[in-house]
C-alpha cells in the first residue's frame, strides 16, 4: 500500500522547487493534495494563479489527485481558506507541510521596515494560520502531521538574512512548542531544515554571496542537492510509521538526512552567591569561554 | 567602586522591571551611562506608564549612577530610532544595546488568536529588530558595538501553551547568529541570554497552561524538564552580571553565542549540530529505502515530548 494512502495533504509553497516536489511525493504516496501557491515572485511580488494549477495538472497527469489553492498564508483569512480548500475538496485533513517562503536579502543596518515585515509575515506568521486553523481539526480528530520549514541561516545564522534567519529560527521553536501542544493528541509537528538548489538559493544578492564566500560561509549549506531531494522525508514524516517522531529538527540535502541535536547546556560555571563582573572576567576565558568560535572577527586595524 | 564599564553608553529595554532593572542598574554601577527603556505596560502589553521607567532611573541617580528614561515602544521602527535617538541626545553615544522588553500571551496555538500572535511577535522580535537595526548604523560607523538579546528556554526547548512566545524568542536567538556575522567584522559582538527568573512574566501564565503543563508531565517551565519549584526563588538580578561582563571590553571575541543564565549559573548552549544521519549512496532517496532506515537508525528510540494521551 502506498505510503500515505488516504490521507489528505495541504502543501504551501508547493507551486515551484521544494513544495513542488513534496506535493508531488504525497500524491504518488496516494494523498490527495492541496496545492497551494500564490504564484509570486521570489521577492513576493506579482501573483500568477497558474503555478499552483500546473502543479496540479502535473499530478493528475501522473494519475494522482490535487486541487489548486492561491490563498496566501500570510493572512489568518488564508490560513483559514487553505485549510477550508481541503476539507471542502476531499472531506478532511490529516498533514500540514508549510513551504511558502520568500526572500529579501540585505546587511541588517540597511534592512527596511518592509523588508523586515514581509518576510516574517510570509514565513513565520504564515506557518502559523495555517497550522492553527489545522491544528482545530488535528485536535479533534486526535490525529494529524505537521511539517514545518526551518533553514540553516536560522540554526547558523547567514549574512544578510536577518529578517529570514529570525523567521526561520522562530520557525524551529514555534514547531518545538506545536509538538508539546498537540502531541498528547496524537500529532506531531517536526520541522525541515533543507539544502537544495531552488530559485530562492539562486536570488540571494551578489553582494550577500560574496560576502559569504570572503568569510568562507558557505553560499547555502554546501552540499546541496535537487528540490525533489528534500521530499522523501518530508513523506515519511507525514505517514503513520513516524508518530513517534515529534518536535525534532532535520536537515535534508540530496541523499542525506540529519537529524540535529536539542539545544543544550555544554558547559557551565556556578558559584555561590552572585557572580561580580571582574570574576566573570577571570574565570570566562578558560571555562566556559575556551575555544569559543567567533564566526565573523574583526579584521586587525589598520592604520 | 567597580567601573568595568566606564564611559560607555547603553541602551535598556524593558529596563522598568524584573531582568532589565537588574541589567540597567548594575551596568550603571559599572560605569554605564544608561537609557532606561519602558513604556510601562502590564505583562499583556495593555496600559501605559512612563513613571515606571522614571523611577529605576531616579533609583541609579540616587546610586550617584547616570540614566535617563525613556518611555518609547521598541514595536514600531520610528520607537526604535527615538531610543537610540535618546540615547545620542543624552549621552553623545552609544556602545551598548540590551533588549529585553517583551510581554506574554500564553494560549494553546488551537485556541490562540491572531491579536495574541501578533502582539507577542511585534514586542519580542520585531521590537529586537527595530532597536538593533538603528543602534547597528552608528555601531558600524564606530567600529565597535555590544549587542544582547533575550531568548528563551521556551524557543530553544519549547513550552506547551506558548506558540508565540517560542516563535519570537527562537527567532530573536536566529536573528542574533545572523547579526553576529553581519557585524563581527565591524567589531561588534551579538550574543543572546536565555534567563530562568522568577518575575512578573512567570506569573502571568495561565493556570490553565500551568495545569494542562503537569498534567502532561511535559515541558516544565524551566523547559528541559527540570522542576519548576527551582524557578521559586531566582533572583531576576543574577543575570546581569553576565549580561555586564558580555557588555565590557573583556567579551570583545565572544560573538554568536547563546548562554542559559540562572541564579548564579551560567551555561553556554550546544549549536546546532548533527546527532544522527542516513544516507543513500545513489544520492536519491527511494522512499522504502528512507523509511527503513528512518525506523531503524535515524529515529529510532527518540523521546516523544508529549506523547499521545488516551481520551
Amino acid at each position: 500500500m502506498p505510503l500515505l494512502q488516504d490521507k489528505v495533504a495541504i502543501v504551501t509553497g508547493a507551486g515551484r522547487g521544494i513544495g513542488r516536489g513534496v506535493a508531488r511525493l504525497m500524491a504518488a504516496e496516494g494523498a490527495r493534495v492541496v496545492v497551494c501557491d500564490l504564484g509570486v515572485n521570489v521577492d513576493g511580488s506579482g501573483a500568477d494563479v497558474s503555478v499552483a494549477q500546473q502543479v496540479v495538472d502535473e499530478i493528475a497527469a501522473d494519475g494522482g489527485q490535487a486541487v489548486a489553492c492561491t490563498e496566501s498564508v500570510a493572512s489568518m483569512d488564508g490560513g483559514e481558506r487553505i485549510v477550508q480548500t481541503a476539507v471542502d475538496s476531499f472531506g478532511k485533513l490529516d498533514i500540514v507541510v508549510t513551504v511558502a517562503g520568500i526572500l529579501r536579502d540585505r546587511m541588517v543596518f540597511n534592512m527596511t521596515e518592509q523588508e523586515w515585515d514581509d518576510v516574517i509575515a510570509v514565513h513565520l506568521k504564515g506557518t502559523f494560520t495555517v497550522v492553527k486553523h489545522a491544528s482545530i481539526l488535528f485536535r479533534q480528530q486526535r490525529s494529524g502531521r505537521i511539517i514545518t520549514f526551518s533553514s540553516t541561516s536560522g540554526l547558523y545564522g547567514n549574512s544578510g538574512q536577518a529578517n529570514y534567519g529570525a523567521a526561520k529560527d522562530g520557525i524551529a521553536g514555534f514547531t518545538r512548542v506545536c509538538a508539546r501542544d498537540l502531541g498528547r493528541y496524537g500529532v506531531t509537528a517536526n520541522a525541515i531544515s533543507p539544502s537544495a538548489s531552488t530559485r530562492m538559493t539562486t536570488s540571494v544578492p551578489d553582494e550577500a554571496r560574496a560576502l559569504r564566500s570572503a568569510r568562507g560561509i558557505a553560499a547555502g549549506g554546501g552540499l546541496r542537492g535537487d528540490a525533489e531531494d528534500v521530499a522523501p522525508m518530508v513523506a515519511w514524516l507525514a505517514s503513520d510509521e513516524a508518530a513517534h517522531v515529534n518536535g525534532h529538527v532535520f536537515h535534508v540535502t540530496g541523499g542525506l538526512v540529519t537529524l540535529l541535536n536539542e539545544p543544550e547546556p555544554v558547559k557551565t560555571i556556578r558559584k555561590q552567591g552572585r557572580w561580580t563582573v571582574d570574576e566573570l572576567a577571570a574565570v570566562f576565558p578558560a571555562t566556559i569561554g575556551i575555544e569559543l568560535y567567533n564566526p565573523a572577527p574583526a579584521p586587525p586595524p589598520t592604520a | 567602586m567597580p567601573n568595568n564599564l566606564q564611559g560607555k553608553t547603553a541602551i535598556v529595554t524593558g529596563a522598568g522591571r524584573g531582568v532589565g532593572r537588574g541589567i540597567a542598574k548594575l551596568m550603571a554601577e559599572e560605569g554605564a551611562r544608561v537609557v532606561v527603556v519602558d513604556p510601562g505596560v502590564n505583562v499583556d502589553g495593555s496600559g501605559f506608564d512612563q513613571s515606571v521607567a522614571e523611577v529605576v532611573a531616579q533609583e541609579i541617580q540616587a546610586g550617584g549612577g547616570t540614566a535617563v528614561a525613556c518611555a518609547e515602544s521598541v514595536a514600531t521602527m520610528d520607537g526604535g530610532e527615538r531610543i537610540v535617538q535618546a540615547a545620542i541626545d543624552n549621552f553623545g553615544r552609544l556602545d551598548i544595546v540590551v533588549c529585553c522588553a517583551g510581554i506574554l500571551r500564553d494560549r494553546m496555538v488551537f485556541n490562540m488568536t491572531e491579536q495574541e500572535w501578533d502582539d507577542v511577535i511585534a514586542v519580542h522580535l520585531k521590537g529586537t529588530f527595530t532597536v538593533v537595526k538603528h543602534a547597528c548604523i552608528l555601531f558600524r560607523q564606530q567600529r565597535s558595538g555590544r549587542i544582547i538579546t533575550f531568548s528563551s528556554q521556551s524557543g530553544l526547548v519549547g513550552n506547551s501553551g506558548q506558540a508565540n512566545y517560542g516563535a519570537a524568542k527562537s527567532g530573536i536567538a536566529g536573528l542574533t547568529k545572523v547579526l553576529a556575522k553581519d557585524m563581527g567584522r565591524y567589531g561588534v559582538t551579538a550574543n543572546s541570554i536565555a534567563p530562568r527568573a522568577t518575575t512578573r512574566m512567570i506569573g502571568a501564565i495561565p493556570e490553565s497552561a500551568a495545569e494542562i503543563r503537569a498534567r502532561g508531565g511535559v515541558a516544565s517551565l524551566s523547559g528541559d524538564g527540570g522542576d519548576d519549584s527551582e524557578l521559586q526563588n531566582l533572583d531576576p538580578e543574577g543575570i546581569a552580571p553576565f549580561v555586564c561582563y558580555l557588555a565590557s571590553d573583556y567579551a570583545g571575541n565572544v560573538n554568536g553565542q547563546t548562554f542559559l543564565v540562572y541564579g548564579d549559573t551560567v551555561s553556554l548552549m550546544s549549536q546546532p549540530r548533527p546527532e544522527r544521519a542516513i544516507w543513500t549512496e545513489s544520492g536519491h532517496w527511494e522512499m522504502e529505502e528512507l523509511s527503513r532506515q528512518a525506523r531503524s537508525y535515524l529515529t529510532a528510540g527518540i523521546v516523544n515530548p508529549a506523547p499521545a494521551q488516551q481520551r
